[in-house]
């Protein structure tokens, strides 16, 4: 047996580029369906798993996919906005707590998350570095992010402008690193937590500037009556938050009216979350209330339904492939005929030239397997990344 | 804890097995004591407010079930306060956060808290807030005129609005803790009964007066005026500092218009500044809005007080 392996393992070694070949092929069969059906179950697993922890989902009427995808994968498709006063009606109905998120400023390519501190609690995210948000103007890091960046508490991170022909646009806002929060294996590990009311200061709704009323540099007032004092463009908006100057910093008007991207809602119980959906079931209303399970499962039941048409594509290409092996093993008998009958000559039995083609089978097929093998182990450790940089993320 | 109850009882069950009587004893009581703390340490609520009159009514209706925390320096008005980021984070891990409402305390539009264990105390009467008039306003860039100063915030000095919020208090420490719904409710019962008790006398008070014209040394008695129908013009005085020459001016310009014969202090004025009032016949009281820790004492006995020193 070992002579046989010895003579097939040396046939192998020295038609290189045929082996080579063969191997691919089989390699390449082997591990894309496996390999897709990896990523397929890790796609569903942090879908569902950040879908299911999240009960409902307020937001502005319109595409339910984006407000989901927005709100918790801080996807950079921004749904609609909707106003303050939606999470005060949720608080107001008594029937659920709800958490504003605003996901629509980035900071170097991470996406900025206006949330309340109670986003913190319903996702279990602790604080690994640092301590949590406090002040105005203050920023805690998703793991992946401060890796990335290489910043940690103490340093800053710079707001980018949502478009860079917006010259007249609000001032980037220098916010402060205070902390990093543990890995959490979530798009939250890829985002950059600001408080709400920072996020509205990076849009503008806050600011920070000298007390016009008592200015010490007399040319930024344009004119000055009784009852108003007015500024010209160069009066000094702070564009960082310190202790010294947070005392400037102030909102202007109605809060209830100030801007979120959507509200997580979290029932009471189950009756309750049955209630507030009925409730924005209506016409007239112009929010919607998603379950963002549901909205999930729709989606990945359109990803299998596609996966289908790739399992049928795979199959056609690993039969073709299969047929193309055989091809090249059926050629390959016929020019090796010479060193058959050679063999023959030597005294060796036709069952002896089995073996020896079928051990150069199995040397081409278990190389395969065992390639295939680390490829889907490698895969696997990857997946999790891999599926939030090219489906999530 | 309850491990460490849990070890200490075992030991006593070891302890009985050897017969020995001291270890016994020392190991139940040790047991019983932790376990008891840990259960009703538990159950503490932990409660952080913005001004020491909410302070006073979630200790007075939460009793033993509450540890309520006001962490601001005695010497300084909670409402301009501004806490470091360590009692931030001290807040933050309160179960419940009182709030005075009515734009009092502005630091917490500054700060991150836990949106969920806020209680805004004086939501349910914020139609009938009292709104600063001929504020000065300031435009700059596209947003157009905007003020920076918004409502009269000494809500409580309405001590039918302190009922309120002292109500509101209860609903919240109940909904947090249901089973001790009786103890809280009893507590409201006897809280609210003083409140209303010094509302009546004030009313009396006011309806026996009669001038009901009054000067107030700060802007913070609207709230007072307005339930217990007083007319009351401030000034901007600090009962601790002698008025300028300018302000003593001021008021005699608003003696001519109105003649008021009483000039309410926060605080305690310097004995010059009640001898210049005397001279222009005006008389000073203290009526303390007790913002801040009340000198040690509580606040239905400084507003009893205060009550009384109306005439």
């Amino acid at each position: 047996m070992i002579e046989t392996l010895y003579v097939a393992w040396r046939y192998v070694t020295y038609n290189k580029i045929k082996t080579v070949t063969l191997v691919a092929c089989v390699t390449l069969i082997g591990v894309l369906p496996l390999a897709l059906q990896l990523f397929l179950n890790e796609s569903a697993r942090q879908l569902l798993s950040r879908a299911e922890s999240t009960p409902l989902v307020m937001g502005a009427k319109g595409s339910s996919l984006d407000l989901a995808m927005n709100t918790l994968y801080f996807d950079d498709e921004v749904p609609e906005l909707i106003s303050m006063a939606a999470a005060e009606e949720i608080t107001q109905s008594d029937l659920a707590a709800p958490i504003p998120v605003y996901a629509r400023f980035q900071a170097r390519g991470f996406p900025i998350v206006g949330t309340s501190f109670d986003y913190f609690d319903v996702r279990g995210l602790e604080i690994e570095q640092g301590r949590s948000l406090a002040l105005l103007g203050e920023c805690v890091l998703g793991a992946t992010v401060a890796e990335r960046l290489g910043l940690k508490p103490g340093d800053s991170l710079v707001s980018s402008p949502e478009t860079v022909f917006d010259i007249a646009g609000i001032y980037p806002l220098k916010m402060k690193v205070v902390g990093v929060l543990q890995r959490a294996y979530t798009s939250d590990d890829l985002a950059v937590f600001v408080d709400l009311k920072s996020a509205w200061v990076i849009q503008g709704l806050g600011h920070g500037h000298e007390d016009l009323a008592r200015a010490k540099d007399p040319s930024v007032i344009l004119d000055r009556s009784d009852r108003n004092v007015i500024a010209n463009a160069k009066l000094v908006q702070y564009t960082e938050i310190t202790e010294s100057n947070l005392d400037d910093f102030h909102f202007h008007g109605d809060p209830e009216a100030y801007p979120v991207s959507a509200v997580i809602v979290i029932p009471h119980d189950v009756k309750s979350g049955t209630i507030l959906r009925g409730r924005y079931v209506e016409q007239d209303t112009s929010y919607q209330m998603i379950t963002p399970k549901e909205v999930i499962d729709g989606l990945l039941a359109n990803i299998f339904r596609i996966k289908n048409v790739l399992d049928a594509v795979i199959f056609i290409v690993g039969l073709a492939t299969v047929l193309a092996i055989t091809l090249v093993f059926t050629l390959s008998l016929r020019l090796r005929q010479r060193e058959i009958h050679t063999i023959f000559k030597l005294g060796c039995s036709r069952l002896t030239m089995v073996r020896l083609l079928g051990t150069e089978i199995l040397i081409i097929l278990l190389t395969s397997a065992a390639l295939c093998g680390a490829l889907v182990v490698v895969v696997n450790y990857y997946s999790h990344d891999l599926v939030r940089v090219l489906f999530i993320r | 804890m309850i491990w460490c109850a849990y070890c200490l009882f075992v030991d006593y069950l070891e302890a009985r097995q050897r017969g020995n009587l001291e270890l016994r004893k020392t190991a139940w009581a040790f047991s019983l004591f932790l376990y008891c703390t840990a259960v009703f340490g538990l159950d503490t609520l932990s409660v952080y407010t913005v001004n020491y009159p909410l302070k006073y009514f979630a200790e007075r209706i939460g009793a033993e079930h509450v540890e309520v925390s006001f962490p601001a320096p005695a010497d300084i008005d909670p409402a301009f306060w501004l806490p470091d980021a360590e009692t931030i984070i001290q807040y933050q891990q309160a179960d419940l956060i009182l709030l005075n409402g009515a734009d009092y305390a502005r630091w917490i539009d500054k700060v991150s808290l836990p949106r969920l264990r806020l209680v805004n105390t004086s939501r349910v009467f914020q139609e009938h807030y009292l709104t600063v008039a001929n504020a000065t306003t300031h435009s700059h860039g596209l947003e157009g005129e905007h003020s920076h100063v918004g409502t009269f915030f000494t809500t409580w000095l309405d001590f039918s609005q302190a009922a309120q919020q002292a109500r509101v208090i209860a609903d919240a420490l109940v909904r947090a803790r249901p089973a001790h719904r009786a103890s809280f409710e009893k507590n409201y019962a006897a809280l609210e009964k003083g409140l209303l008790t010094i509302d009546r006398r004030l009313q009396s008070k006011v309806e026996a007066m009669s001038e009901r014209r009054l000067f107030a040394s700060h802007p913070i008695y609207q709230y007072l005026a307005r339930r217990y129908g007083l007319d009351i013009k401030s000034v901007l005085w600090e009962p601790d500092e002698l008025p300028s020459e300018e302000q003593w001016a001021l008021l005699g310009r608003m003696l001519s218009s109105h003649p008021a014969a009483t000039m309410i202090w926060e605080g305690p004025p310097l004995q010059a500044s009640i001898d210049r009032l005397r001279a222009l016949g005006v008389e000073s009281i203290v009526f303390e809005p007790c913002a801040n820790a009340c000198n040690g004492q509580d606040f239905l006995s400084v507003m009893r007080r205060n009550a009384e020193t109306l005439n």
